[in-house]
């Protein structure tokens, strides 16, 4: 099952990592010649420290789950000494319904992503090409709703989904990525407010409306963006475990819940090692689409905080 | 070329004659309106209809709820010292982690600025656990501080005999901060953006009048990145004011079920609020502890923004684009 998360995932991405260079979304400096104070002796022994330290609980995660229950429960000098072994993995997807909860994830996920990315360009489209009465406050509103705390939310909008029925379906993800995301609404905006004007200035002369000029011209423009934003909407979904926890139930519930809860041997004791390989497959496609994608997960991250 | 000449005698036969206008509100609330539509349902509606609940006994499902006035926030401020513990938790923990999220980004960030050798490499590392999620981190934590078999207390039995149970009362505290610590890497790479936007030239200057490295940083970059420091600065606010789900994950116990399970040192004011939802059952009492959050952010936020005005250093309006252009 680990594969087809891979394979599915692996496809746009590894067709976009092309038409990279010639992105026009906010241009990154490095590759041009090397910038900031160079680095001396002391700046490596402290970068490799720091990213020693940063690597160990990926590490130790990695020893767990190849680790024998026994060697786990020697504990880190069992750990440190470790005879590989494989049957943590096959624990991991056969203890709990690993496939189910995978293809839950992904359904979440690219419900999510699809719906947040389309409803987020059109909405960005609007702050960054019309003009209406209204829209600066809009606008204002829409900085501050970036700011809003998410979780805190959350709660009330269980209340609100519990009331009309929703908790136990997708319905709060078609709902959430129907009304977009501020923070790729934001990036959106970004990306087409910096698009010339003579480009809809040729086309309402050839009598297009908005919604053509919209959907011919600037929308196959903002191809990165659109990738950009699905992938992030993607992993978040992915990550997401509050909202799965709250308003699924344990037979429809993301990947997510099922390895953070559903480790469990009969007496509802953890099982470290079985979790551990669990957390491992789990990850291992975000760690994936980081790897691919990581130019866009920070240019996104830049975008956004730069604006104080 | 030739539209080019034909065009204009198409928009006056056939739209200008209507009235035609470039712009018109409709258009824009055509494009804008799923996004305000989804502010007023999804964010609007909860946050009011959670107002009404918390003037309520409302238990989540008994039909057979009163109204009760303020009674629920009365109880909160002056007859649950729990709930008063758990707020003031939650501040020495937001300013705790806060400013030490901030110094060790701005750190990594001056780190990795550096003309290392692949410093793609050494800025993915960073950036890498901020990314993970949430379930993942926890898990991890999880085994490295693991009583027995963590990796933490194999390193101390060298210096010390004594086993300590980190994930229990007073450490879990500690533990959690170094987990928020982990995920320093996003607001490293929002302060990196920033320092790459400091002129060289101010910096070069600096070096020719014999300023050493950490005069520099001190008196030229901070000052130069600070006003992206301050935005670090309230989202973290914000966001470690609101921590739920890592105390929870990190509790010993895996499920759910039992947030009532969270040590009381990382029971953090959200974690609270829920217990008091989904444990008490007592949806009207936490509903008024969510607004009473809700209060507390937003003030907050307006007095950080009131103090920025005294350490925070705006080149020109706004504009950290305008040194670009």
């Amino acid at each position: 099952m680990a594969t087809t998360i891979d394979s599915e995932i692996r496809i746009p991405i590894a067709h976009d990592e092309k038409p990279e260079p010639k992105s026009r979304r906010r241009t990154r400096k490095p590759k041009e010649p090397p910038t900031g104070p160079p680095a001396t002796f002391g700046t490596y022994l402290i970068a490799i420290i720091a990213a020693t330290v940063f690597l160990i609980p990926l590490a130790w995660l990695g020893l767990a789950a190849i680790a024998t229950p026994a060697q786990f429960s020697q504990g880190a000098a069992g750990l440190l000494d470790v005879q590989p072994t494989f049957q943590n993995f096959y624990e991991a997807v056969t203890r709990i319904n690993f496939g189910k909860f995978t293809l839950n994830s992904l359904i979440l996920s690219t419900i999510m992503s699809t719906l947040t990315t389309a409803t987020s360009a059109t909405v960005g489209f609007a702050f960054a090409r019309l003009r209406g009465r209204g829209q600066k406050p809009l606008f204002t509103l829409l900085l501050a709703t970036m700011m809003i705390p998410h979780v805190a939310l959350l709660i009330p909008t269980y209340m609100l989904f519990a009331r009309m029925g929703l908790v136990g379906t997708y319905w709060p993800w078609v709902l959430w990525g129907l009304a977009g995301t501020p923070y790729l609404i934001f990036l959106f905006k970004q990306f087409f407010a910096a698009i010339p004007l003579d480009l809809e200035e040729a086309a309402i002369i050839d009598g297009c409306g908005w919604i053509r000029i919209y959907l011919r011209v600037f929308l196959p423009l903002a191809k990165p963006v659109l990738i950009t934003s699905l992938i992030l909407s993607f992993v978040w979904a992915w990550a997401d475990y509050l909202g799965p926890a709250l308003l699924l139930n344990y037979d429809n519930t993301t990947l997510s819940v099922a390895t953070a809860s559903g480790y469990l041997d009969p007496l509802g004791n953890g099982l470290p090692t079985i979790q551990a390989a669990g957390a491992l497959l789990y990850l291992l496609p975000v760690v994936f689409i980081f790897l691919f994608a990581q130019k866009r997960f920070m240019g996104s991250a830049v975008s956004s905080g730069v604006k104080g | 070329m030739s539209t080019m000449t034909e065009a204009p005698v198409a928009v006056a036969g056939s739209s200008r004659g209507r009235g035609w206008r470039r712009y018109r509100t409709s258009t824009f609330y055509l494009f804008a309106s799923p996004w305000i539509l989804g502010f007023l349902v999804l964010t609007l509606m909860p946050v009011v209809y959670t107002f009404g609940v918390s003037l309520t006994n409302y238990d989540g499902y008994s039909p057979l709820w009163r109204w009760v006035g303020f009674r629920n926030y009365i109880e909160v401020l002056t007859a649950d010292p729990g709930a008063l513990a758990s707020m003031g938790r939650s501040v020495v923990f937001a300013a705790v982690v806060v400013p030490l999220t901030v110094a060790l980004g701005t750190a990594l960030a001056l780190l990795v600025n550096r003309r290392l050798k692949a410093r793609g490499v050494w800025r993915a590392i960073f950036f890498l656990p901020s990314v993970v999620p949430v379930v993942a981190t926890a898990i991890m934590f999880r085994l490295i501080f693991n009583r027995d078999a963590g990796l933490l207390n194999y390193i101390m039995g060298f210096f010390t005999d004594a086993k300590i149970t980190w994930l229990a009362d007073p450490y879990a505290f500690y533990v959690l901060i170094l987990m928020m610590l982990w995920g320093v890497g996003g607001g490293m790479i929002i302060i990196l953006a920033a320092l790459q936007d400091v002129p060289v030239e101010i910096e070069e200057a600096a070096r020719i009048d014999g300023a050493s490295y950490w005069r520099i940083v001190r008196s030229i970059i901070l000052p130069l990145i600070s006003p992206v420091l301050y935005f670090q600065v309230i989202t973290g606010v914000i966001g470690s004011l609101q921590i739920l789900v890592q105390p929870m994950l990190l509790a010993e116990t895996s499920s759910i079920a039992t947030s009532a399970s969270v040590p009381s040192s990382t029971t953090l004011l959200m974690v609270d609020v829920y217990n008091e939802f989904f444990y008490n059952q007592r949806f009207g009492y936490g509903s008024a502890m969510l607004w009473l959050f809700f209060i507390i952010i937003l003030t907050l936020t307006l007095v950080l923004q009131r103090l920025s005005k005294r350490f925070v250093f705006y080149q020109v309006e706004s504009g950290t684009d305008t040194d670009k252009g």
